[in-house]
């Protein structure tokens, strides 16, 4: 490594051998770096290296909160101006993980505090963010910049007017999905009349009214406002003024974008529209207003981005608009949009990279025109689309198969077909021809969900052939331990894995428990896990965490149960910090 | 089912908090089979309505289309894997659209020629049925499951029965509130002596 260098100075006078350069020297190599993972590699290579990438790395990503104690990782990494934490398992977004299980964000925050006082970016993702860690945010960091929160949970509308009124040069306020108590505080009112740095102001999530003269105001002050997504209470004409005074806005989310159909109303919004020239990315819940859809139309084209996954607009009108979008290279739409508006986005979008299309009725019979027909016509149109959600109620080998011959370039393949262990509709066996394709041809896939009937002959498939898989999602598949035991020994680069629903048992997971280190975590739930077998592996793997999560109704104590208990949630993750000590009642650490 | 049929039987005892009998989703037998329950905790928290009276109102059973059975997936309230927000902006759509529908039904009470008429779609469940309806003729009626439990001293002289699509005419309150919407064609309110 670098044996070379020192050697090849020219002229007679002596070079310093390269492991003597000082550190700023490396500090300023690395900073040319932007990856995580080549600067972990870096890192790898000697103490001199060590030393210098951590102490220059600005960027920290933190993927699950407790792998690391926040002291650590502030230590470590002392000059880091921008960090992201991520806590709950995902799981938790679709209420698998109770209430109260731990992931707060306010040990990092407080890290953050004493250690980087020059912190300019915080992203909490999964965590609870109390009011609390808003106010120490906003008196801790004088160049505090940009803060996104998502999935976050914990704080109210009073914690955000500390931030906007504290952090004097904040450019993003990002609140994705979030809850947020309102509290009816006047956060907006708090910017100051100066202030004039926003670029992205993010409040969908936000149910509360918020005061429209005093928005009116900030957007028309802060020229560099790129980012503006608003909620729910902003009614259309509003939305209309809005634009007026920010027409430079790249990225625009409507709220609730619905109205009783007025001719002076319409006027006033396609003129509004059309002033805005750079507008890119757009997204809002759109209900159900067709009469409205043609004011947007001078903006279809410039389209990269459309976002209608919360809009229940269907048929014609959404077609007609789709099919203007001609430069879309993402987008999100709901079910509604039906195998032929499926082919005309094919037949459209031949810059698509990210498609997905969720359920507009999961819970009912299904009258929705959404098969693999849909999903078969884009992916053989659309050369660039590498990222798929699908969620259907039907699949076929056959779809799956032409797929996948279609789009070997598939980074993320995530199909939900929405009744549990439903096979090939045509054929009645299982999918796993078509998902072992799937795997077989897309020798890139990150990021796999399969659902449908699947035996454990698909999991051979997966472990043989998806070397670049990072995660995968199982769930209601297999017939064995074998299923468990095939991904765990094989998928090279498995970092998580999430499993719920499943006939795995305790063999595999302790045949394969070296493989737990090498990942982030693996979550399972509703198996045929047994308390024995979490115990040894614990014993086993003492850089594991076990979690166990009981029902949250009782809190039994472990060392009372038997080896035979059934578990009914396991969450394993390596972590370097030891058991953690914020556990609720219903979870025990083995 | 599909799903029935997977269910081996395994012998763990429910592990949920709460009891599969007080949901009226669960209280056909079919649902006993689940291993286990989900955990309606996070839904409460999450800020979707769920009650767990018989007069459930539940966003889960806002998000079908009526009228329709109330599908097994129901059951799991964490499958599909979409996230709470997109959840509930499904069932406030839904429940908007429902409220655009109605069903109205003919009732008559026993002894009188006249009926009246009233849309199902307005009420929560079987005891906003009762209320309405004790209100509309003004007398005192039960049904099928309070009729087990009455209170001593309080005797109802009237108690519900309906004509289903079959044409039979059966005792309210033995089926779900949903169930019962899709199957309700008349309601007749018969003096309790007659039974």
């Amino acid at each position: 490594m670098g044996r070379g260098v020192g050697s090849r100075s020219g002229g007679g006078a002596a070079q310093p051998p390269w492991h003597s350069l000082p550190d700023e020297v490396w500090e300023h190599a690395f900073s040319f770096l932007p990856a995580a993972a080549d600067r972990g590699a870096a890192a790898g290579a000697c103490r001199g290296w060590l030393r210098a990438e951590r102490r220059s790395r600005r960027r920290l990503a933190v993927a699950n909160c407790y792998a690391t104690s926040p002291r650590d990782a502030v230590e470590r990494f002392p000059s880091v101006r921008a960090a992201e934490v991520k806590g709950k398992p995902h799981f938790a977004d679709f209420g698998l993980v109770p209430p109260a299980w731990g992931a707060e964000a306010a040990p990092w925050v407080a890290a953050a505090a004493d250690g980087w006082p020059l912190l300019e970016e915080l992203s909490f993702k999964r965590m609870v963010v109390t009011d609390e860690c808003l106010e120490m945010i906003a008196a801790s960091f004088r160049n505090f910049q940009v803060l996104r929160l998502v999935s976050c949970e914990g704080f109210s509308t009073a914690g955000l007017a500390a931030i906007t009124e504290g952090c004097r040069n904040l450019r993003e306020l990002d609140l994705q999905e979030n809850y947020i108590e309102d509290c009816s505080s006047h956060w907006l009112s708090s910017f100051p009349e100066s202030f004039t740095s926003l670029e992205t102001l993010n409040f969908s999530c936000l149910d509360g009214e918020v005061n429209f003269a005093v928005l009116e105001r900030l957007v028309t002050r802060c020229h560099n406002l790129k980012t503006l997504k608003l909620n729910n209470a902003i009614p259309l004409d509003k939305v209309a003024s809005l634009l007026r005074k920010a027409p430079h806005i790249v990225e625009l989310g409507t709220g609730k974008f619905s109205a009783d159909y007025h001719p002076d109303l319409f006027a006033k919004l396609e003129a509004a529209f059309a002033g805005c020239k750079s507008l890119r990315r757009l997204s809002g819940a759109w209900d159900a207003v067709p009469d409205y859809l043609s004011a947007f139309y001078g903006v279809c084209e410039g389209l990269t981005s459309l976002n209608l996954s919360y809009a229940t607009v269907r048929g014609p009108e959404l077609i007609k608009f789709i099919s203007r979008c001609k430069n879309l290279q993402q987008l999100w739409v709901m079910d509604l949009i039906e195998d032929h508006g499926l082919a005309v986005v094919a037949s459209t979008c031949s810059k698509l990279q990210e498609l997905r299309v969720f359920p507009s009725d999961p819970f009912g019979a299904g009258q929705v025109l959404l098969t693999e027909r849909g999903l078969v016509d884009v992916s053989a149109s659309c050369p660039m689309l590498e990222s798929v959600l699908y969620f259907c109620r039907r699949m076929t080998n056959e779809a799956l198969i032409t797929i996948a011959k279609n789009r070997p370039n598939f980074t993320c393949f995530r199909l939900c077909i929405l009744e549990p262990r439903t096979p090939d509709y045509i054929t009645q066996q299982s999918l796993d021809a078509g998902f072992s394709a799937i795997v077989e041809s897309c020798k890139g896939l990150r990021r796999l969900s399969v659902s449908g009937l699947l035996t454990d002959l698909v999991f051979k498939s997966i472990g043989e052939h998806a070397d670049r898989l990072e995660m995968l999602s199982i769930a209601f598949a297999g017939n064995s331990d074998l299923g468990l035991h095939y991904i765990l020994s094989g998928c090279k680069s498995l970092k998580k894995l999430e499993i719920r629903d499943c006939p795995f048992g305790n063999k595999p997971l302790l045949a394969n428990a070296a493989k737990l280190e090498t990942m982030r975590s693996l979550w399972m739930s509703s198996c045929s896990l047994t308390l024995g077998a979490c115990r040894q592996l614990a014993q086993k793997m003492p850089r594991l965490t076990v979690e166990i999560m009981n029902d949250p109704g009782r809190a039994c104590p472990l060392d009372a149960l038997p080896d035979e208990s059934p578990v009914e949630k396991l969450y394993v993750y390596r972590t370097i910090a030891g058991p953690r000590s914020d556990t609720p009642d219903y979870v025990q650490i083995v | 089912m599909l799903v029935m049929a997977e269910c081996k039987g395994r012998d763990r005892s429910p592990s949920s908090s709460m009891d599969s009998s007080t949901h009226p989703a669960l209280s056909t037998a079919s649902a006993a089979c689940w291993p286990t329950r989900p955990d309606l905790s996070t839904d409460l928290r999450l800020g979707l309505s769920l009650s767990t009276s018989l007069s459930s109102s539940s966003s889960l059973q806002a998000a079908e289309s009526i009228p329709s059975m109330p599908s097994r997936n129901q059951v799991l309230l964490s499958w599909p894997p979409i996230k709470p927000f997109l959840r509930s902006a499904l069932a406030a759509s839904a429940s908007r659209r429902r409220r655009q529908q109605t069903l109205f039904v003919k009732v008559y009470m026993e002894g009188l020629p006249i009926g009246r008429k009233l849309d199902l779609l307005l009420l929560d469940g079987y005891d906003s049925l009762l209320v309405k309806l004790c209100n509309m003729f003004k007398t005192p009626i039960t049904y099928a499951d309070v009729y087990q439990q009455q209170v001593p001293g309080v005797k109802a002289a009237h108690f519900l029965t309906y004509e289903d699509q079959d044409g039979d005419w059966m005792m309210v309150g033995d089926v779900p509130w949903n169930l019962f919407l899709t199957s309700v064609k008349k309601i007749r309110i018969t003096r309790t002596d007659k039974c």
